[in-house]
């Protein structure tokens, strides 16, 4: 059983690459966190400072309440699963598994007996003799996990371990470590940029920027709530619609868009003195006919392009100077140059401040 | 087409003289110690008339011919074996613990490469005596050793650097210490580039003389260049018992080469077109 | 007071010993350190002792007159290298090291370079071909001296064969003072030819298809696209056969000893062989380091100037 957290981390690397700025996290014993960023944002570092390779500059990790700064990697009862794989060449599967056990002085017929139900669980059985040469990229990725799970850790870390593989294998090991992490409840982080990974398998997301946590949450609060403008873009898939507004109040705040009020019925932040403000709206929540919604926002405009994905199509639209993105589902008819009504669901605005990039709104609606 | 195929010919034809150039004296040795002095005179470069083998047993007569191989064997043996450990040492500290200004240290090894061993011969010769190690085996292995010390790192560094550098992560959380992971990954993962040094360093032993030369001075410490030099001595213008003597020492080297032709091609200019 | 200052004192190097075991420990993870000190050390020693120091003390001894037994006491200055330099044996040994470096690359180089041009597809007879043309750079330069030897004899071998079909007296080519040394380097083209071409060859089967077909697409001949392309493209491996010339050149000892020793009146001795002859032999310790020192005096000019020249050019 083990919870792992991080008390104002800080990476600078020679040369005075400031990677990581205080980074806080407690994680829980057996969640399953998912740490998700752009590139080079310092994803890669951060776990490899909880496993052990790389020194930490500054600030204190702690697994089970213990500081674990000065101690080996394999003092820390971790485990981990490299982007590469980075098995051994030399060895078979099975004396892959087995090294750690090996190093750690586990004679044969226990060595054995632990590599045996690993093998089993990860459908590894009849490739223990094999080179991992000889594997397919699939059973490469299990050889690492069988790898990382023969030494019964208290925490598991994937750096991007899917991110070789193919659409169609990721799904499936997606699939598998999801399985896997339900039957064995260990502590497990997770480094990806794939938004639909962090989704799927995250009990919690941490969002990175620039070595600097952006927000952490459920799943559905990232994608729901985002705490600011960067992980609003950065999560959601078409990004969602940012368009610049004027933020006024006479009976309550409004924004105009083009010349169109929008009046807003939750709550504004009301220390924000800032007038000016980003509206974010994503594709998917503009819509093109007023059914379902209890009592939308009109908008007019202009449909400037069209495309057809299959079950989706995709129009964008402009409304003043700003271009929005609008999906819906196919079966709605509309043409390209047509002049039409978007109807808003008033719950799922979002607004920034310019100034720091926070939300400064919240729905009224209470999201389900 | 015409003048494809004049080229073609031409080709051949100078490339058969070449062949020519490069295999008629060494055909003329193989075949020398099977002729009698007489016949040599007449026939240096054909087949003999008469096949004599007196001349060729003779070289084995006294037995010493086995203990001149003997002593470039565990000369050889003991250099290759000290610079593949050593160099692998060596050039692990460079890859993978990269200590402060280590690359001046490497720089060190590197420009010692450059320089003639042959210029510092004398001190050298006298360093030698002064560690107590004249005419021993030792003052001819560690030496030679030496000398090929910046070459092997050079290779070995930068084989270890194309490594991946997952895997040491890997064995670090696997709960490799740097030495385990050095004897445990790094050693069974370098087998090619452990051959191709080796066999450099092989190929170079075996037919050192001028160390030897200076350092050895009892025969019963003698590697066969040393011998075989002896041996023309003795027998001054005898050709065809040195004939028959040059074919029995170049033998081990040539079946050798014809052995292991791919790691020795590789040792002996890979590290050239690598480096 | 004194009180005092001590307990300071104490105080200062107690923190010092925790900054040292601190920076130990945060730079001994996986026993970093202690492996440093275990395998750094050994190469370091071996190298220092027998290659860097010697060449220290070369400089050193060539200003002394020293048989090599007790210290070097007799301090003769600069008179080593006076005397080496009115010596018309080392003269020679310059020039003959000379004509060594000349004859690689304007003879050696090419020759190699052709004949890897001609066999370095593969096939099973330019295979052959190559085995043949690389196994004299096997052979032990001793062995390869004696069967040279034999060849020039002038009783024996081709030498005799030679004279015989001209009808003129028998010749000993060895022993012809203006000769000796142009026998000599043949033996040595012999010997190193096979090396440079598989520097070549292994640089032209790197050198990507598509772009010699893409110039015989642009219409380039034969010799156009060895000349604009191929030779272009393997620049890198000519730049490390010229510098393994040079270097071989300078250091050329083994061959010259069986087939020479030197002779005829010294007029075949290379740097080291008058080296060994007129320093080693002799236990002239200060007048060999002399020679020593010419040489690497030599080594050094040239790596410079091919740093400075030829790496240049290629970067
Ligand atoms: N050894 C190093 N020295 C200096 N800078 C480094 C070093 N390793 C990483 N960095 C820098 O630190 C930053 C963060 O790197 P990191 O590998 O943690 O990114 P990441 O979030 O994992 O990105 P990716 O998704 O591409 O893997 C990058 O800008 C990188 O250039
Ligand atoms: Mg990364």
């Amino acid at each position: 059983m083990a919870s792992v957290e991080f008390k104002h981390i800080e990476k600078i690397y020679p040369g005075n690459v400031h990677t990581v700025k205080d980074f806080n996290l407690k994680i829980n014993d057996g969640e399953f966190i998912v740490f998700l960023g752009p590139s080079g944002c310092g994803k890669s570092t951060t776990l490899r400072m909880l496993a052990g390779l790389e020194d930490i500059s500054g600030g204190e990790i702690l697994i089970n309440n213990k500081v674990v700064n000065d101690l080996e990697p394999i003092e820390r009862d971790i485990a981990m699963v490299f982007q590469s794989y980075a098995l051994y060449p030399h060895m078979s599967v099975y004396q892959n598994i087995a090294f750690a056990l090996k190093l750690a002085g586990l004679s044969k017929s226990e060595i054995e007996e632990k590599v045996r139900p690993v093998a089993d669980m990860l459908q590894l059985t009849p490739l223990l003799d094999r080179k991992p040469r000889a594997l397919s990229g699939g059973q490469r990725q299990r050889v690492a996990m069988g790898r990382a799970m023969v030494r019964t850790p208290e925490v598991f870390l994937f750096d991007e371990p899917l991110s070789n593989l193919d659409a169609k294998l990721r799904n499936s090991m997606r699939t598998e470590i999801k399985t896997l992490h339900k039957k064995i409840k260990k502590t497990t982080i997770y480094v990806t940029h794939d938004q639909v990974e962090a989704m799927t398998l995250a009990d919690r997301i941490v969002i990175l920027r620039d070595g600097k946590v952006e927000q952490v949450g459920t799943p559905r609060e990232i994608y729901h709530s985002p705490a600011n403008k960067f992980v609003a873009g950065f999560i959601g898939s078409p990004a969602m619609n940012f368009i610049p507004v004027e933020l006024a109040k006479d009976e309550g705040w409004h924004v105009d868009i083009a010349g169109q009020k929008l009046n807003l019925l939750g709550d504004v932040d009301d220390n924000q003195t800032d007038t000016k403000a980003t509206l974010g709206i994503r594709p998917c929540d503009i819509h093109i006919t007023p059914d379902l919604l209890t009592n939308p926002l009109v908008i007019k405009g202009t449909v400037e392009n069209l495309e057809l994905l299959g079950s989706t199509i995709q129009l964008t639209s402009r409304l003043g100077d700003s271009q929005i993105t609008v999906e819906a589902p196919s079966s709605h008819m509309v043409n390209e140059d047509e002049v039409t009504n978007f109807y808003i669901d008033e719950s799922r605005l979002h607004l920034f401040s310019d100034q720091t990039g926070l939300s400064m709104y919240k729905p009224n609606a209470v999201l389900e | 087409m015409f003048a494809m195929r004049k080229i073609r010919w031409g080709k051949y034809i100078f490339l058969m003289l070449v062949a020519g150039f490069v295999l008629v004296p060494m055909f003329a040795t193989v075949l020398g110690g099977f002729k009698s002095l007489g016949e040599l005179r007449t026939n240096p470069f054909g087949l003999p008339d008469v096949w004599e083998f007196e001349y060729y047993a003779q070289v084995f007569a006294d037995g010493s011919i086995w203990l001149l191989m003997k002593n470039s064997l565990i000369i050889a043996f003991f250099s290759v074996l000290l610079t593949l450990i050593i160099g692998t040492m060596t050039a692990f500290t460079f890859s993978h613990i990269k200590f402060a200004g280590y690359k001046y240290i490497y720089n060190y090894f590197l420009i010692g490469m450059m320089f003639p061993a042959a210029a510092a011969i004398l001190p050298l010769f006298l360093k030698i005596r002064d560690l107590g190690l004249l005419d021993s085996l030792s003052g001819v292995v560690i030496p030679q050793v030496a000398f090929g010390l910046g070459f092997s790192i050079l290779l070995f560094r930068s084989f270890f650097e194309q490594l991946p550098s997952e895997l040491f992560d890997a064995a670090r959380v696997d709960g490799c210490s740097y030495i385990k992971f050095y004897w445990h990954v790094i050693l069974p993962l370098s087998t090619p580039i452990l051959a191709t040094v080796g066999v450099f360093v092989l190929v170079a032993s075996w037919n050192n003389y001028l160390l030897p030369l200076l350092v050895l001075n009892t025969e019963q410490q003698y590697p066969w260049t040393l011998g075989i030099m002896q041996y023309r001595g003795e027998y001054g213008i005898e050709w065809n018992r040195i004939l028959a003597y040059v074919t029995v020492t170049i033998t081990p080297a040539i079946v050798f080469f014809l052995f292991a032709q791919k790691y020795i091609v590789e040792g002996l200019t890979g590290g050239a077109v690598k480096g | 007071m004194s009180n005092e200052v001590t307990t300071i004192g104490k105080r200062s190097s107690t923190s010092s010993n925790q900054n040292v075991s601190r920076w130990f420990k945060k730079n001994n993870h996986g026993n970093r350190l202690l492996t440093l000190v275990l395998f750094l050390p050994p190469a370091l020693l071996l190298f220092t002792i027998f290659v860097i120091l010697p060449i220290g003390e070369a400089g050193y001894y060539s200003l002394f007159r020293w048989n090599g037994y007790g210290e070097p006491s007799q301090w003769v200055e600069f008179s080593n290298y006076v005397r080496l330099f009115k010596h018309g044996a080392f003269d020679t040994a310059v020039w003959n090291t000379f004509k060594i470096i000349l004859i690689s690359l304007v003879i050696q180089l090419p020759l190699a370079l052709i004949i890897a041009l001609s066999i370095y597809k593969k096939s099973w007879a330019n295979s052959l071909f190559r085995l043949i043309f690389f196994l004299p750079y096997i052979l032990a330069e001793v062995a390869a001296g004696l069967i040279w030897r034999f060849v020039f004899d002038g009783d024996y071998g081709v030498m005799a064969r030679f004279t015989e079909a001209l009808n003129t007296d028998t010749w000993y080519i060895l022993a012809d003072k203006n000769w000796a040394f142009v026998a000599i380097l043949v033996v040595l083209v012999w010997k190193y030819f096979g090396f440079h071409m598989m520097i070549y060859i292994a640089a032209l089967q790197g050198v990507p298809k598509d772009l010699i077909e893409a110039s015989k697409l642009d219409g380039a001949s034969r010799f156009q696209a060895i000349w604009y392309v191929k030779i272009p493209l393997i620049m890198s491996g000519i730049t490390i056969s010229i510098f393994f010339s040079i270097l071989g050149a300078l250091q050329t000892f083994d061959l010259i000893m069986p087939l020479t020793g030197g002779g005829p009146s010294n007029s075949t001795h290379t740097l080291v062989s008058y080296l060994y002859t007129f320093g080693i032999t002799r236990m002239n310790v200060g007048f060999g380091s002399a020679v020593g020192v010419v040489l690497f005096i030599c080594c050094v000019i040239f790596a410079f100037t091919y740093q400075s020249t030829i790496m240049k050019d290629k970067k």
